[in-house]
């Protein structure tokens, strides 16, 4: 670092610096403190078009009505509109309650999961069997569950056949049931992203600890709670955290295979801001739930995500 | 004593296999009863009790290829992802090399602000950005579709590979600058090469989403000119057909198919990209 002569192997041979090379080795020195903000900056501003420019876009854009013709200013009246609709509260309270649920339950499963496999001889076979569910498109899943459970009625049929019920269930008149279907369908497709990164943090763990521990008489069960879960707290929060993003945007499953329904009773925010804007075409009121979102995406982002990425790298 | 856990042992083998060999079983059992939906003509598909030994059938087959554009279909997809991955790879390089090798003001602040973009849920964006393309004559173009599937996977494209770099000891750079090796040399020459399992994990995880990608597709694409293998599979369904869900499972396989092969090949990779490097597999 400390050799200036970065602009190439032919400054560094012309010994007496005449002023034109000095001048030279001014604007590479200057150049020099540039470069790194010159290389991150086409990422930079790519992303900034994608989301500051849509995040102002939305915020101007929330303050008018938008239908078909041109703007008309209405000042907050579509937030006003928005604190007492009930359709966007309880689009808030279903994004929150399936995607906690369908959270905790996947982290479970995951760990035990993960626990039984990371010291089994075939834990790649496990891996990849368990991947599938995760390589198929969200839209096929989507349709997987909708036939399995709505359409075809395997899912009653096989009941019924066992003895546990007699008629088929009623599952799209029933919130619960509904809500249950698509966290169902999220736990089948997501509990492998967390089981690949939690045998990977098992499978890193120091041996040496374990095996010590191993000697002095401890359970698998002891190391796995004593030891090897607190070492995998910050990995932990990470992969949540990825999950969590994910989970709060879910759209495609309630698309196609509640379509919100019934009675709104698992319309998630992402489905809320689809409908209100494309298809009843009422954009400024769109735009003014997607601000609520922005903002309350870039609290969370500051409070929880900023720490738990520092935290795992160090 | 020794008794006592070599039994207590052969139980948690027991425990063990039943516990994971259940969860493949829910894993692979929907999945196996969905190909059998491909292969089986439609009468058998929605009965009033479900058909469990349906007949052999290729109707599913012959009617993606003849009866809908679905070559086109799967053109679009590739054609947008590998174009996405590629301006994914040209902004995330030189911009987690800046990240991951040079200190500065602001190093962090930029790499959080990178990192954010990813909690960025589509729908926010979702209004602005169809206006947006709408302006630039984009909507309904794969253009459009390349631009946006980029965009989303740029953050996470450029933290995987940002962690990739960190890994490389500063003496190999050093050694190259001593030879008198400018910067961008040093990345091109030096970095990439040793960091490309990084770069292909990161252009592998970019893919996936990029063929999942559902909302922003279905706003952009309006016309066949731009479905992708996603959206096609929701086109397959209303008019008085209802749903063709035998076609949708032979696309669904289409698509998973390759991106399975590509996954296995680089399985020890994975973790570490799924968490952006923040987990080292």
């Amino acid at each position: 670092m400390s050799n200036p002569s970065l602009s190439g192997a032919g400054a560094a041979q012309a010994a007496p610096a005449r002023p034109a090379q000095r001048s030279f080795k001014r604007r590479s020195k200057r150049l020099k403190a540039a470069l790194p903000y010159l290389l991150v900056a086409p990422a930079v501003i790519y992303l900034l078009m994608i989301t500051l420019y849509p995040g102002i876009y939305a915020i101007i854009q929330s303050f008018h009505e938008v239908r078909f013709g041109p703007w008309r200013a209405v000042g907050f009246a579509n937030y006003q509109k928005l604190f007492v609709d009930y359709q966007f509260w309880g689009a808030l309270w279903n994004t929150f309650l399936i995607g906690s649920i369908s959270l905790v339950l996947q982290c479970v499963i995951a760990l035990a999961l993960a626990f039984h496999a990371y010291r089994d001889p075939w834990v790649k076979g496990w891996r990849i069997l368990f991947l599938v569910p995760m390589l198929f498109m969200p839209s096929a899943v989507a349709f997987i569950y909708k036939l399995i459970f709505l359409d075809a009625r395997i899912f009653s049929d096989i009941l019924i056949r066992i003895g546990l019920i007699d008629g088929n269930l009623a599952i799209q008149s029933s919130t619960w049931m509904s809500r249950a279907l698509l966290i169902l369908a999220d736990v089948w497709q997501w509990t492998p992203f967390l089981f690949i990164i939690f045998v990977a943090a098992l499978q890193g763990q120091d041996e040496e600890v374990e095996e010590a521990a191993r000697l002095d008489g401890a359970s698998w069960s002891a190391i796995f709670f004593n030891i090897s879960l607190p070492m995998m707290k910050p990995v932990i929060a990470v992969a949540l955290i990825l999950r969590a993003i994910d989970i709060t945007t879910m759209f495609t499953n309630v698309f196609i295979v509640t379509k919100g329904g019934p009675a709104f009773g698992t319309e998630t925010i992402s489905h809320f801001i689809y409908r209100t804007g494309f298809k009843f075409f009422n954009f400024g009121y769109a735009s003014a739930a997607s601000v609520i979102m922005l903002i309350i995406t870039i609290v969370i982002a500051q409070l929880v995500v900023k720490r738990a990425f520092v935290s795992a790298r160090s | 004593m020794a008794e006592k856990r070599k039994k207590s042992r052969s139980e948690n083998l027991f425990l063990r296999y039943l516990i994971l060999g259940a969860w493949a079983l829910f894993c692979v059992a929907p999945v196996l009863w969905f190909l059998s939906i491909g292969l089986r003509p439609r009468t058998e598909i929605i009965t009033p009790t479900p058909v469990y030994f349906p007949s052999f059938s290729l109707d599913a087959w012959h009617m993606i290829w003849e009866d809908w554009p679905m070559a086109k279909y799967l053109r679009n997809s590739v054609g947008a992802i590998f174009g996405s991955v590629i301006i994914d790879l040209v902004l995330a390089i030189p911009a987690a090399y800046s990240l991951s090798r040079f200190e500065y003001r602001g190093r962090e602040d930029i790499g959080f602000y990178i990192l954010s973009t990813r909690m960025m849920a589509p729908a926010i964006v979702a209004v602005p950005i169809f206006f947006l393309f709408r302006t630039l004559g984009l909507l309904d173009t794969i253009w459009a579709l390349m631009l946006i599937y980029a965009a989303i996977n740029l953050s996470f494209v450029t933290w995987i590979i940002r962690s990739y770099m960190l890994d490389i000891p500063k003496e190999l750079e050093d050694a190259a600058k001593t030879d008198g090796a400018g910067e961008l040399r040093i990345l091109w020459e030096i970095i990439v090469p040793a960091i490309l399992p990084g770069i292909i994990t990161a252009s592998v995880i970019a893919m996936i989403f990029a063929i999942n990608e559902f909302l922003f597709t279905l706003l952009i694409a309006s016309t066949p000119d731009a479905y992708t293998m996603s959206v096609a599979l929701a086109n397959f369904t209303g008019g008085s057909d209802g749903i063709i869900y035998n076609a949708i499972a032979l696309v669904a396989f289409i698509a998973f198919l390759p991106v399975f092969v590509v996954v296995v090949a680089i399985q020890k990779h994975l973790s570490r990209g799924l968490t952006m490097g923040a987990v080292k597999g």
